[in-house]
């Protein structure tokens, strides 16, 4: 009988992924998916053809226990959450509430239905926020200095008490930013990439951003789901750093985005102060050590391929859209 | 050429207006009683249909509110204009919080958000005190604990406690909120509730020497707990609102003692010997229990002049006083014996 596997977030950049992964290795997948005609159903379907959609949502526990009556998952992978930073001064409580409290109504409703349900907690890098030790392994302590990051810091504290108190065999991947050409628009990765093709095939003329100091290990995607997968198969539940452990600046990541398509980014970058996130965080670099150690997992993807594959993405997404607009 | 009317005659200057939450427990009062006592004005938030305590000062002028309401707390901030605000409410049990780890994340983690988005959006002048606790460093590896100590917490309730402080600590640099954090280790007295150690203990001590219990149950007697007495600390909540900056503060005394020198000091106070009464129970030991915490008040008392003035064994003294006064007063005419300790009321206050 095949493994069974549901995934919180399914809309997200990683749900997909981790469904082509998890399907690839013979798993029954089911998504959770919030709402009536979520507009991004089509889109992860057409992705993962073989991936059952399943209404719930993080903010309602009655709906995760049906869920889980209904799935009967052997693991559950909790990706849901509004990962946006920026969203996240704005929309606090509602963080609060689906970033935060959502990890505990699903842990909660595993108590209930089946704890051996095995529980992957999608951690984050902006827990460590302002880091006073580098580069950051999972024994760093957490200074997160936005809403999302103390949430994250939040779902992580609960994830860590249910495997100790109660005994459930429940992990947190602390994952350090992985991108991908699926990576949603208002990240910065993705604005670049997308902003270089535009101006590239003279839809845009400028791209405005915010920080341009800021460093970040940023990994690919694909590789980071494989690590969420490999921490649900040990004997024993534990905690993971995921990272490249190599940091670039936003900086570099717009001369490798803009040489690409052959331009110079300094002629098209307009620095905009309403882009500066209201308490930035420093440098953040990961060290996986104990993930290569323990799970045999390391990246595979650098960062210049990284940045190839999402603008080369992104030139014949903007191209093809150019075009159909053109042939209306 | 604009000139205003010079004012005429002594016009009083307004009261400064305080909000407390919480105000029911063992804390609201004391820090009503201090707020009144420096002039303010006191609003007490209760949660709608709540029984309010002889306790809380008549003075108190009381409405009703809640954590998990964020329209309430705007609603009280709205009505209530206070230029600082005390937020003391929580779920304060940690062995109950196994039981409702959502309920204790809702009041007692996501509360304080929903109190600083009221705050935020009514009128960012005003200033918050968050009541943190020591269970924040639940699974401390270092002791004693201060402000830089990493958070640890090892019980839903000391999870939904770290969120409350850091949220504090996020308001504070990137909205500019003046929001201070007291983090308050164990500190007991008389109006204790009786699901606490301390006061399970006084109470026990107090029954047995009046014959209306023979023994006294208990878990881990080996507990290390740095025990302070509340009217101390809520003098510490009052100073972190009044510095130039807001930031946190460890308030505590600095000594830990354990829970059998704490039935030492309990049942000698009552006349009796621990040991032929209390039976430690393995079954009543509670999950996610810190086994030692201790608290750094270095910062508090360089900066807010704070300092305790009761020793742990005259708190633990003043509350069995306090249970065996109320026992006797609850059952005159059966003729209690006379207890062995002074009425707290012959006792000065702290």
């Amino acid at each position: 009988m095949s493994r069974s596997a549901l995934i919180t977030g399914i809309t997200g950049q990683d749900g997909g992924y981790l469904a082509e992964h998890l399907v690839s290795l013979g798993y029954e997948v089911h998504g959770l998916i919030r709402g009536q005609n979520n507009p991004r159903a089509a889109t992860v379907r057409r992705i993962v053809p073989e991936l059952r959609l399943i209404e719930g949502d993080l903010h309602d526990q009655s709906s995760l226990i049906a869920v889980l009556e209904a799935t009967h998952p052997d693991e559950v992978y909790n990706l849901g959450a509004i990962s946006f930073v920026a969203l996240s001064f704005k929309q606090a409580i509602n963080t609060g509430e689906i970033t935060g409290l959502g990890v505990t109504r699903m842990l909660d409703a595993i108590r209930v239905v089946n704890p051996a349900i095995r529980f992957y907690q999608a951690s984050s890098s902006e827990m460590f926020g302002k880091v006073r030790e580098t580069p950051q392994n999972e024994l760093t302590p957490f200074h997160p200095r936005s809403p999302y990051g103390v949430a994250k810091v939040y779902g992580h504290h609960i994830t860590v008490n249910y495997r100790e108190s109660y005994g459930l065999f429940a992990v947190s991947g602390i994952l350090f930013n992985h991108e991908s050409p699926r990576r949603g628009l208002e990240f910065v990765t993705r604005k670049i990439t997308d902003g270089a093709a535009r101006i590239k095939l003279g839809l845009e003329s400028e791209l405005r951003l915010g920080n341009l100091d800021a460093q970040r290990d940023w990994g690919f995607a694909g590789d980071y789901v494989r690590a969420m997968h490999l921490m649900l198969q040990q004997d024993e539940p534990d905690d993971f750093v995921v990272a490249t452990g190599e940091t670039h600046s936003v900086r570099e990541l717009l001369e490798f985005a803009f040489t690409q398509v052959g331009l110079r980014w300094q002629d098209h970058v307009v620095v905009d102060e309403r882009f500066l996130r209201p308490a930035d965080v420093a440098a953040l670099v990961g060290d996986a050590s104990k993930a290569r150690r323990v799970l045999g997992w390391e990246p595979t993807v650098s960062f210049p391929e990284l940045v190839a594959m999402m603008v080369e993405s992104d030139l014949r997404a903007v191209s093809s859209s150019a075009a159909s607009a053109a042939a209306s | 050429m604009a000139c205003r009317a010079g004012t005429v005659g002594a016009v009083p200057e307004p009261k400064r207006r305080a909000l407390v939450t919480g105000v029911t427990g063992q804390d609201g009062p004391y820090l009503s009683e201090l707020l009144l006592g420096a002039g303010y004005e006191v609003h007490g938030l209760v949660m709608p249909g709540e029984v309010v305590p002889d306790e809380v000062p008549a003075e108190v002028r009381l409405r009703e509110g809640s954590l998990t309401d964020a329209g309430s707390l705007q609603a009280a901030l709205a009505a209530t204009r206070p230029a600082e605000v005390y937020n003391l409410a929580a779920a304060t049990s940690v062995a109950g919080s196994f039981d409702d780890p959502l309920g204790v994340a809702e009041v007692t983690g996501l509360g304080v958000l929903r109190l600083l988005e009221a705050i935020r959006h009514a009128d960012p002048a005003i200033r918050l005190l968050q009541a943190s606790s020591a269970e924040i460093f639940g699974g401390a590896t270092t002791s004693p604990q201060d402000e830089t100590t990493p958070l640890c917490p090892i019980s839903p309730y000391g999870v939904a406690k770290a969120f409350a402080h850091q949220t504090v600590q996020v308001y504070r640099r990137s909205h500019g909120i003046f929001a201070a954090t007291v983090i308050l280790y164990n500190h007991e007295s008389p109006r204790r509730g009786p699901g606490f150690v301390t006061r399970k203990v006084t109470i026990g001590a107090a029954r047995i020497a009046r014959g209306l219990e023979s023994e006294l149950r208990l878990g881990n007697l080996e507990v290390e707990r740095d025990w302070g007495y509340a009217p101390d600390y809520v003098r510490a909540m009052h100073l972190a609102l009044q510095q130039e900056v807001a930031d946190d503060y460890v308030v505590a005394t600095g000594r830990t003692h354990t829970l059998r020198e704490l039935l030492e000091v309990a049942f000698s106070a009552a006349g009796l010997d621990w040991r032929a009464h209390v039976v430690s129970d393995p079954g009543l030991h509670r999950l996610g229990e810190p086994v030692r915490l201790c608290g750094d008040a270095t910062r508090a008392r360089a900066r807010l002049g704070w300092a305790p003035t009761r020793e742990f064994a005259d708190v633990i003294r003043e509350m069995v006083a306090a249970d065996l006064d109320r026992l006797d007063q609850a059952a005159p005419s059966s003729g209690p014996a006379p207890g062995p300790a002074a009425s707290p009321r012959e006792q000065p206050r702290g």
